[in-house]
């Protein structure tokens, strides 16, 4: 009995879906004001976004197992390294779009999926407990340096933004070369890796540590009091250097998308990436999530660009690195103790 | 005699199908275990399997030394003595079992964090410094030790209770008697006699600890589940998942071997006869207040403190108050209980009412089978399902031409059912049987001679008289459904949330004070299932 | 058939042993009460629980009021059989009370076989008073003794008014006072009642006085099925004398028409139950109160064992032979013989039943 009710309810649904206007999004974004973009979309265009939430790996897993059954239209992630695996695994496929090709440089975009918002990975001091002039040229490979002895926080190896950063190394410096900086770095930790990307930052606000990495984005949404009056002091404590300035310039990280390869409603799966390169879409993601903007003629929230918006970035190491690193990368960090 | 026959094969065949259904990952796991790993394996072992064996056994040692000081402590003082507040305490205790330990580890990140909560309470009552430095730094290990014991030593005071209660007065005044103070009294005859208790406790502690993701995963405590984890999702290593799965599993049977061992000796040491209830003593002054102070504390930290801490982001951040969604979880988190419980109880009534007519020894070994499904940690179970529905896909596709089998099972509530139904059967079943013990055959028999039919029987005597089971099994599967992490999150359909997920979702995506509405919630309904059945609950053990 | 139940040939099992082979009896008319005697163990229950449907008979047929109930083609299931058994352990159900547990007897419901006797003559409350149990009405199984139990359960069978009423050792944890009591009122209303039943029990003066007819379980089989009379002084064969216990026997010439011979005793004179050829060699059984005592008799036997009773003494006297004989001796009686002594018994040695063997 319950059985019927079941197939009853599923056969129903999908029905259902087969005379609305939908488009189904998996997507491991993870910020709240995004809800508020899909439904920006829904009142534009009429289409309803229906979305599966959670971390890249599992989303890929879940992709893999549905395989041509799955009903994904969109998949969105929020690093380049899981757009690289997504493409590896033939996750998405290829689509026209003048619109796209036109508004993102090409580094930014594959024949497969698109960068939607840039971030940087930064890092970040407290110039009551370090001198500015110190860190004025920092390079990330500096940070192996045996004088930041315990004064360095970054979170765990674990996560993909700090395998991106080191897999782009490796592409830069080669595989011996960035372990014996793992090694260093892992010694120069204050702490063992703890808590996510804005407890560094309070760390150093608070003392615990002198230098901390993280993206671009928490300081401003710290600063933005998003976060409570506490941290948002905190942040005030806190300034960043960009990295790697005088040679190939910030690591640069992008969230992006593209279409799936089995999409059920593909004409709208397109209408959607096209949406989220709009100025409207862009400017809402700059001004809620605190990221860099991807089109032109946009500009950063004044909270994040108050730092610097001219800064050498990164675009000679590409995009599809970080994936084609990230194993080794993520072993080599292991190694050292990370 | 026909008839009869029939009926035999009824049984045997739906108790069949629902231990091979069951077995499901345990035959993944062993298909899993012949293939080819990748060097993920190698690197492993040279350099962190061993810290996370070690890891795995420090975070146990932990674990089972706090459960059983906070179990058996509060069992004993609770049983043997009155003092200010005994009665509260005794029911009350139970409630930090609808605090998960991943929720723990996010009010206890939230409290100790740098400008945290701590802080703002310093600098409200104290003013503006720098009190960061003085507020201690919570270790990893640490952390998910306190996380995971204080959500778990229910079961210890539970079932440490439920013997201390069955204690013979006689037995304290003999020892009294002997001129025993009373901590030898405690030392040599009342935990001697409670130790099956005791020990069935700290085994299902023992393997809730090493199955648990979500708190050591919080708190980047890498352990053989951690581990087992990342092989799959980061190394994309199935097999190595699949044979780490293998060693894990092997240890979790030695535990849940244990743990039934001690549970049948303990049927042995319930006296009838010659039986005088315990007198409790009365406590005053210094004593009392002791006590007192223990229990309150034990009581605070494991359920006030979490419901406190996010009770003040919810307060602190009210944007994040959503009653759309929060309408939207509750919807769907009481529908996949509902659903998931009246298919745990109607099957686990067909394999006991079948056990109970045919007394078919087959039978009876299938249920002790399906602990299996309850000791693999939520993570390898879904894996496994997955893994499964794409065989049974294939083969489908293959040999008969019926594609779509994988739709039915992905992303559905009815997958997700049939994992939580693999996890939690072995609940029902047994908690179902052990009520069923408890009534001898021959009242079937007597049933009979009054005329009353075999439905007859099983609606007019068995109904009635396994009333308070079913309430507390029910109760028991609500409250661990509602907590339910892992499997949820990998088979959930589309737009499908529960409190855990979203909670989860929210910590694991750098919205850590998000997490409020959804744990409150969690904690209130699991709370409110805690004291629908507490008269149950503290019988029923 | 004209009796009202019918045992055929049935082999009883217990699991997978056989436990009585070949039983056949029957109960003559309805309102008839038998009881069913035998050592611990033999299989009474099992006979019980074959009639009640419990258990499957593998062979032989059952017949109860014209109706097969079981026999190798035909199976009636308990709950169609409107028979109702007591049983010997407690089978109350423990989430009633005593009362709700004897209403549960009584109730016709949807889920329950109508039972065509319709309700009893006596109430649920004069039956509590008959088996003085009337204070227990409101309480649970587990707050009365074992004796009390089983008592409940024997009124809750009774208030079914089944066309057989099966019980099974039901005043067995019962004082001696108490459990003569009990026996008059379950007379008393199995006979207004016109209720018949099947007595187990291991208590001969209970079936003595109970029963119509007695069944005697031995060594496997049902060695005499009769009158309680009958029963008790003409055996049929020694396993009955060996169940009871209460005899020796002794060797003995046939020399005449009811007279016998023995070297030690004597000339022994009585009423034969049966005819024996004459010279014949036969066993003699000597009952304790067979033998009188008689201090000026010349026919001396010592004394090895002097049992007290109450009423009487037990005196066990010792024959050159070796054979012990017991004697009853009215403890009133003035020379109070120890043992090694001398005791006379009256020559020449009448004894009313001669069973011999």
């Amino acid at each position: 009995m319950k059985k019927t009710i079941i197939v009853g309810i599923f056969v129903i649904s999908n029905l259902c879906s087969a005379f609305s206007a939908e488009v189904n999004l998996y997507t491991s974004r993870h910020y709240q004001s995004d809800t508020d973009l899909y439904k920006k979309f829904t009142d534009k265009t009429g289409i309803k976004v229906n979305v599966i939430s959670s971390k890249y790996e599992v989303l890929e897993k879940r992709l893999l197992s549905e395989g041509k059954s799955s009903k994904a239209d969109v998949v969105i992630t929020a690093d380049a390294a899981a757009l690289g695996s997504a493409t590896k695994k033939e996750i998405f496929q290829k689509i026209k779009s003048e619109t796209l090709n036109s508004k993102i440089p090409a580094i930014y975009r594959s024949a497969y999926w698109y960068g939607i918002s840039k971030r940087a990975r930064l890092i970040y001091y407290n110039p009551e407990n370090i001198s500015p002039n110190i860190v004025k040229n920092l390079n990330y490979e500096d940070l192996a340096n045996p004088m930041f002895k315990k004064r360095i926080v970054i979170r765990k190896s674990s996560n993909v933004y700090n395998q991106s950063l080191v897999s782009s190394l490796i592409e830069n410096n080669g595989l011996s070369k960035t372990s014996k900086w793992a090694e260093g770095l892992v010694s120069n930790m204050a702490r063992k890796p703890k808590g996510n990307d804005r407890d560094q930052i309070l760390a150093v606000a608070a003392g615990e540590a002198d230098l901390a990495v993280a993206n671009s984005y928490y300081i401003a949404l710290m600063l933005s009091g998003k976060k409570g009056p506490e941290q948002q002091a905190a942040a005030k404590k806190v300034q960043l250097i960009f990295p790697n300035q005088s040679n190939r310039g910030t690591h640069m990280n992008i969230s992006g998308g593209g279409v799936a390869k089995y999409a059920p409603n593909k004409e709208n799966a397109i209408k959607f990436l096209e949406f989220l390169l709009t100025k409207d879409a862009q400017e809402h993601i700059v001004n809620n999530s605190f990221e860099y903007p991807m089109i032109a003629g946009v500009q950063p929230n004044k909270l994040i660009a108050q730092f610097g918006t001219s800064f050498k970035q990164d675009s000679k190491t590409k995009m599809t690195s970080y994936y084609n690193n990230q194993k080794k990368a993520l072993t080599l960090m292991k190694k050292a103790g990370w | 005699m026909f008839l009869f026959l029939k009926n035999i094969n009824l049984w045997l065949i739906s108790s069949i199908c629902i231990s091979l259904l069951v077995a499901i990952p345990i035959f993944v796991i062993f298909s899993g275990f012949f293939g080819e790993t990748s060097n993920y394996l190698a690197v492993l072992s040279e350099t962190f399997l061993l810290e996370y064996i070690t890891n795995t056994f420090l975070l146990l040692i932990g674990v089972l030394s706090l459960t059983f000081i906070f179990g058996v402590g509060v069992a004993y003082f609770v049983s043997f003595y009155t003092f200010p507040g005994s009665q509260f305490f005794t029911w009350a205790i139970i409630l930090s079992f609808a605090v998960p330990g991943y929720i723990y580890a996010y009010s206890l990140t939230a409290f100790f964090a740098n400008y945290g909560t701590l802080f703002s309470i310093l600098t409200f009552l104290f003013g503006e410094a720098n009190y960061n430095s003085y507020i201690p730094r919570i270790d990893s290990l640490l952390g998910s030790i306190f996380s995971i014991s204080f959500s778990l030593f229910v079961y210890v005071y539970l079932l440490t209770r439920a013997l201390f209660v069955y204690q013979s007065q006689n037995m304290i005044d003999a020892g009294r008697n002997m001129g025993f103070s009373s901590y030898n009294i405690l030392k040599k005859i009342i935990l001697p006699s409670a130790k099956p208790g005791i020990v069935a406790g700290l085994s299902l502690v023992a393997m809730e600890c090493i199955s648990d993701f979500g708190t050591v995963e919080f708190f980047n405590v890498e352990t053989l589940t951690t581990a087992i984890y990342d092989s799959w999702i980061t190394f994309e290593d199935l097999n190595t998942a699949n044979i780490l799965s293998f060693y894990l599993l092997i240890f979790i049977f030695i535990l849940f071997y244990l743990e039934r061992v001690s549970r049948s000796r303990s049927r042995f040491n319930i006296p009838s006869k010659g039986f005088y209830k315990i007198e409790k003593t009365k406590l005053t002054g210094t004593k009392a207040f002791l006590i007192f102070l223990f229990c309150f504390l034990i009581f605070f930290t494991s359920f006030v403190f979490p419901l406190l801490q996010m009770i003040y982001w919810l307060i602190k951040f009210p944007g994040s108050f959503d009653l759309k969604s929060v309408f939207t979880l509750s919807l769907n988190s009481i529908t996949v209980i509902a659903i998931t419980c009246l298919a745990l109880i109607v099957f686990s009534f067909v394999v006991n009412y079948g056990i109970r007519v045919t007394d078919n020894k087959y039978l009876k070994t299938l249920t002790n089978f399906s602990i299996s499904g309850y000791a693999i940690p939520g993570v390898i179970l879904s894996v496994t399902v997955l893994t499964f529905s794409s065989y049974v896909d294939q083969f489908l596709k293959d040999y008969f031409f019926i594609s779509g089998f994988k739709t039915l099972i992905i992303g559905t509530i009815f997958g997700l059912t049939v994992a939580y139904f693999i996890r939690f059967f072995s609940l029902a079943v047994n908690g179902i049987k052990s009520g069923y013990e408890k009534l001898n055959h021959s009242l079937d028999d007597a049933s009979y001679l009054m005329g009353y039919s075999k439905i007859g029987t099983f609606i007019k005597v068995h109904i009635p008289f396994l009333k308070n089971n079913l309430i507390l099994i029910c109760m028991l599967l609500s409250i661990d459904l509602i907590k339910e992490l892992p499997i949820t999150l990998i088979l959930r359909p589309y737009n499908f949330e529960t409190f855990a997920t979203q909670a989860y979702n929210y910590a694991s995506q750098d919205m850590l004070e998000y997490t409020a509405i959804p744990s409150l919630f969690l904690i209130l309904f699991a709370s409110l299932f805690i004291m629908i059945s507490k008269r149950q609950i503290l019988k029923g053990f | 058939m004209a009796n009202y139940l019918e045992v055929n040939n049935v082999d009883f099992f217990a699991g997978e042993s056989l436990v009585l082979k070949n039983i056949s009896f029957s109960v003559p008319k309805k309102g008839d009460c038998i009881c069913l005697l035998g050592p611990s163990g033999i299989g009474k229950t099992t006979i019980l629980r074959g009639i009640a449907g419990l258990k499957e008979i593998p062979n032989g047929s059952i017949f109860l009021k014209d109706r097969i109930l079981n026999d190798p083609n035909n199976f009636i299931e308990p709950e169609d059989r409107n028979i109702s058994l007591s049983f010997q352990e407690n089978a109350l159900f423990p989430h009633f009370t005593v009362e709700q547990n004897i209403k549960f007897g009584a109730q016709r419901s949807l889920f329950c076989s109508k039972n065509k006797n319709g309700p009893l003559k006596f109430s649920t409350d004069q039956l509590l008073d008959f088996f003085f149990i009337s204070d227990l009405k409101e309480k649970y199984p587990h707050e009365i003794s074992a004796g009390q139990a089983q008592r409940v359960c024997v009124v809750r069978s009774i208030t079914h008014n089944p066309d057989l009423l099966l019980l099974d050792e039901p005043f067995a944890n019962l004082d001696q006072n108490l459990k003569e009591k009990v026996q008059i009122n379950l007379k008393r209303i199995l006979k207004e009642t016109g209720m018949t039943s099947i007595i187990v029990t291991h208590d001969k003066y209970e079936a003595f006085y109970l029963a119509d007819y007695c069944g005697v379980l031995y060594n496997q089989k049902m060695v005499q099925f009769d009158q309680p009379y009958n029963i008790h002084h003409k055996p049929n064969s020694k396993e009955v004398v060996d169940f009871f216990n209460r005899g020796v026997l002794i060797p003995a010439k046939v020399i005449g028409k009811n007279k016998l011979f023995n070297e030690e005793l004597g000339e022994i004179q009585g009423e034969f139950s049966m005819d024996y050829p004459l010279n014949e060699q036969v066993e003699l059984l000597i009952q304790p109160e067979d033998l009188i005592h008689d201090d000026e008799s010349d026919l001396k036997l010592e004394v090895v064992d002097k049992k007290f009773r109450g009423t009487n003494f037990v005196y066990t006297l010792k024959t050159a032979s070796n054979n012990l004989l017991p004697v009853f001796v009215h403890s009133h009686h003035e020379h109070l013989h120890q043992e090694n002594e001398k005791f006379g018994i009256k020559k020449p040695i009448f004894i009313d039943h001669l069973v011999c063997f």
